[in-house]
């Protein structure tokens, strides 16, 4: 068996390619001059370009995080090149024609469409090339209901206000090293506004693409989901296959007023190096979303890629009755290392909380569950579920968990379980007595592991992700 | 470096030690004096503040004489058959004492064999990195337990040790070094407790166990002290080839209480369960930070800890296993229940898994919450008062693991101490006097 899933875990990473386009790159290394000329390019107020500089004093006095269970070299933060946009986009194309039809071939290869008749009818998408926004599609119908999506430096043009009063009021400037990074120098991004009592038509999407070398993306997304409104959104990502190690440091902010929902969607499958663990991306991200009085927000992942994964997509339930959910798959191989989890900071009365994790190691990677459950003096009635499960697939790779669980109230009720196995010979000999190949026997054991967090997925999603996790599985049967 | 390492390294000059010993000292005086005073930024020591400590001042162990305690025998376990080893303060009272088999010595007293078996082992089981203070109990090293039993034999009694802390503020340091031997098995007992509430001294206390081919032993570690002591305790633990070990772990709480239990399977068929109670109450805190390091295949661990924390104490508990790449067949399971039963108790808890290996069976769980309040209304309306049905709960909760001690005296002794602690307004002693009855 175990050189079928051999072969099964090896896979090529299919959007490795590179997209040969005229950019216009800044040289490497971050100084006050670098954070002028990317405000100055996107020619901000002054009041953003104060906020920038703020949080770049503040990451100088800041040390890098070393507490995450991954190795890796230091970084250079003065080698890597901090804003990187195709020429093309100097004169903002006003429609889809005046865009860079190379620009558009890349998505095409990638199978993201951004005709909208050819799109799929119910998601809009922001299209990100490495440091700014290509597209946006199906504007006008979203402006109808009165839902703003654009980019984010379109937003700060256009909403000054909205952005001055929600900009870092999730995650400040100093919230940790890499937030304090991309506070700095953060250069496109999404933003989505959604009135009160709307619930929002379709499915916003953003895709990013890192294409440029010895770059690093820094987007910026934020959220705000009036009273009694909806929104789903997704996210995707992919970068060129590339020997150095890239950097990608992104902060996503959510705001969900009272009664709101938000529904946020990962696939993240950037690189992820090759076998030997050469080259990758190095995902650093800061995610964060607060609940105001009965408002819900929902994290799904998928995380196939990247070398190094640093991610904790949270939940502050400030509101009563507020609701936070966590539903992860984290697939590592090869070399790839995650450390990923949530926290969920219970602080209104009557809040819940649900966390399921599922982690699938295979090849010589770490995956790791760090996650925090605190529920302050103040949260009545609190309630959290997690559960952590860990699947090993060979016997070169680590699975660990690293729950905090912090109670200062005895209403709060908090439950924690967590399992750790490998795909079992009776599995594995069940399904083969039913005729199965041991490649389809492993896949569905793993999907079936992983289905609880697909079924959080929106549709187009879910089999998106159902398919990369074979990719990434190929050659790991064993 | 702080001004607390100093001072702790300084009392080792007023020390005695034997010569043979001379040389692990020195070296672990270096080590200690080398190592960063832990922080809450310290992963170990996030919850647990060391600030209280470091204000205490070290005041040097008396070696000369034994204080004489009318209280000492009302406390202790009376009716447990044992070889008894008492220490008040720290010193040996040989008055009190048993007489001693061959097989449990002094470090001072010991014959040349006997040294030859704490130089083999003494100081190997400790992982000093990830213990700061055992470290320092290396360096205060003057005399300490050994308990050796030699290949194929059965120590005919449990040993007894016997620690009591009066209002004296003096340093203690206890040592315990136990040899089991290929093939034979001991029952040990570790009590501590406090012969005046009033308590000013510090104790680093460190327990080394050495269990050999199909040896087995039976561990229990009583920590029942008064409010305002301070104690930093430890129980490194290696396990041979089948060898199996059975541990208990009780902690009342108080103003400082660390204890660490690090667990290494080092034979392939070793068996391990361990199981603690914590209570922690009033201002009090207890944090268990246990380890258990699965090196090779085929072991089996069992850990399972449950504590109740009232008014505003404060318990933290963290549970580590670590599975090594070649720990193939391997089945840990870690459990952890906590009850809240105020406002303003606190509890961190934080059970890890790291795995290397594929081939294994690995669970932990948590659980934080407050007393059922279903259960509490069926036995209300039993015509229990709420607060008797209260004591019920509680007792009941831990009253699971209570059952599971296999010394019949030492969970005699246990039971309805615990039983009266939540039984603490007069009107409810007799529901927690019959509920010790009862289950005694």
């Amino acid at each position: 068996m175990s050189e079928q899933v051999e072969h099964l875990i090896k896979k090529e990473y299919a959007a490795g390619f590179h997209t040969n386009i005229v950019s216009e790159t800044l040289p490497p290394g971050l100084n006050e001059d670098v954070i002028r000329f990317i405000s100055a390019k996107k020619s901000e107020p002054e009041w953003l370009l104060d906020w920038r500089l703020k949080a770049y004093k503040a990451w100088q006095e800041m040390s890098e995080p070393t507490w995450a269970h991954v190795n890796y070299d230091e970084i250079d933060f003065q080698a890597v090149s901090y804003y990187s946009a195709p020429k093309s986009m100097d004169e903002k194309p006003k429609s889809l024609d005046e865009v860079d039809p190379e620009l558009l071939r890349t998505y095409e290869k990638l199978g993201i469409p951004l005709h909208e008749q050819a799109a799929l009818a119910g998601v809009a998408m922001d299209v990100v090339f490495d440091s700014v926004s290509v597209v946006t599609t199906f504007r006008e119908k979203l402006l109808e209901a009165g839902v703003i999506f654009c980019s984010i430096s379109e937003a700060v043009q256009k909403y000054p206000e909205l952005i001055k009063k929600y900009l870092g009021s999730v995650v400040p400037q100093k919230d940790n090293f890499y937030a304090a990074l991309n506070s700095a120098v953060f250069s496109d991004g999404s933003f989505v506004y959604i009135p009160k009592g709307v619930r929002c038509p379709m499915e916003l999407s953003t895709y990013f693409r890192i294409n440029e070398q010895n770059t690093g993306q820094f987007e910026r997304t934020l959220i705000v989901a009036e009273e009694g409104s909806y929104v789903s959104y997704l996210e995707g990502c992919t970068a060129p296959m590339r020997d150095e190690n890239q950097l990608h440091a992104a902060v996503v902010e959510l705001v969900a007023l009272d009664n709101a929902e938000i529904k946020y969607s990962t696939v993240q499958n950037w690189y992820p190096g090759n076998e030997e663990g050469k080259g990758g991306i190095y995902n650093f991200v800061t995610k964060r979303g607060v609940c105001h009085t009965n408002a819900k927000i929902s994290w799904t992942q998928v995380e196939t890629g990247s070398a190094v994964t640093w991610k904790y997509p949270s939940c502050v339930l400030r509101g009563d009755n507020s609701v936070g959910e966590f539903y992860s798959v984290a697939l590592t191989n090869n070399y790839q290392q995650a450390d990923t989890g949530t926290k969920m900071i219970h602080i209104g009365k009557n809040t819940r909380s649900t966390i399921i994790s599922k982690g699938i190691s295979a090849g010589k990677s770490s995956n790791a569950y760090r996650g925090l459950v605190r529920i302050n003096p103040g949260a009545e009635g609190a309630r959290n579920y997690t559960q952590c499960d860990s699947l090993l697939i060979g016997d070169k790779c680590g699975a660990h968990t690293f729950p905090y669980i912090e109670s200062k109230n005895p209403t709060a009720v908090i439950e924690h379980e967590a399992t750790t196995s490998k795909v079992s010979e009776d599995q594995m000999f069940l399904c083969q007595q039913r005729g199965l190949d041991a490649e389809k026997a492993v896949s569905m054991i793993v999907n079936g592991f992983c289905r609880e967090v697909f079924k959080e997925l929106p549709m187009e999603f879910a089999v998106e992700a159902g398919k990369l996790l074979e990719v990434s599985l190929e050659g790991s049967v064993g | 470096m702080t001004d607390f390492q100093h001072q702790a390294i300084r009392l080792t000059s007023m020390q005695r030690p034997e010569t043979w010993l001379e040389s692990l000292r020195t070296k672990a005086a270096d080590d200690w004096l080398a190592q960063p005073w832990p922080t809450r930024k310290t992963e170990h020591w996030k919850y647990t503040p060391l600030q209280n400590l470091q204000k205490t001042i070290l005041h040097a162990w008396g070696r000369e004489e034994v204080p004489l305690l009318d209280t000492l025998l009302e406390n202790n376990l009376a009716p447990l058959n044992a070889y008894r080893l008492i220490f008040i303060d720290g010193v040996f009272d040989p008055f009190n004492s048993s007489k001693l088999p061959a097989e449990v010595v002094q470090f001072s007293k010991a014959n040349e064999d006997q040294q030859a078996v704490v130089l083999k082992y003494l100081g190997t089981i400790i992982e000093g990195e990830r213990h700061l203070f055992a470290t320092l109990s290396n360096a205060w090293l003057d005399d300490g337990v050994l308990i050796h039993v030699p290949r194929n034999q059965k120590l005919d009694k449990p040993v007894y040790i016997v620690n009591v802390s009066t209002a004296a503020p003096v340093t203690t340091n206890q040592r315990v070094l136990i040899v089991l031997e290929e093939n034979s098995s001991a029952e040990i007992v570790e009590h501590y407790f406090s012969a005046d509430p009033v308590q000013q001294g510090f104790v680093n206390s460190l327990t080394e166990i050495h269990i050999g081919d199909n040896a087995s032993l039976q561990h229990y570690r009583l920590n029942l002290e008064e409010e305002q002591a301070q104690h930093i305790g430890a129980v490194h633990v290696d396990l041979q080839r089948n060898a199996r070990l059975r541990g208990f772990a009780i902690a009342l709480g108080a103003s400082l209480m660390r204890i660490d239990y690090q667990l290494n399977h080092r034979g392939q068929g070793g068996e391990l369960d361990l199981q603690g109670v914590y209570v922690p109450r009033n201002n009090q805190l207890v944090d268990y930070h246990t380890n258990i390091c699965h090196w090779v295949p085929h072991c089996r661990s069992n850990e399972a800890f449950r504590g109740i924390v009232g008014d505003s104490a404060q318990a933290i508990f963290n549970g580590r296993i670590y599975i090594h790449q070649h720990a193939q067949k391997t089945l840990a399971e870690l459990s952890n229940k906590n009850l809240l039963t105020s406002s303003k108790a606190e509890v961190n808890t934080k059970p890890e898994l790291e795995i290397y290996a594929d081939d294994v069976r690995c669970a932990h769980g948590a659980t934080v919450s407050q007393l059922n309040t279903n259960a509490r209304y069926y036995l209300q309306s039993r015509g229990l008062s709420r607060s008797e049905a209260e004591v019920m709960l509680s007792f009941g909760f831990i009253n699971e693991l209570l059952e599971q001690i296999a010394q019949p005296v030492v969970h005699d002794y246990l039971q309805p101490r615990l039983a009266a602690l939540f039984g603490r307004d007069n009107s409810l002693n007799e529901a927690s006097s019959l509920l010790g009855d009862s289950n005694g």
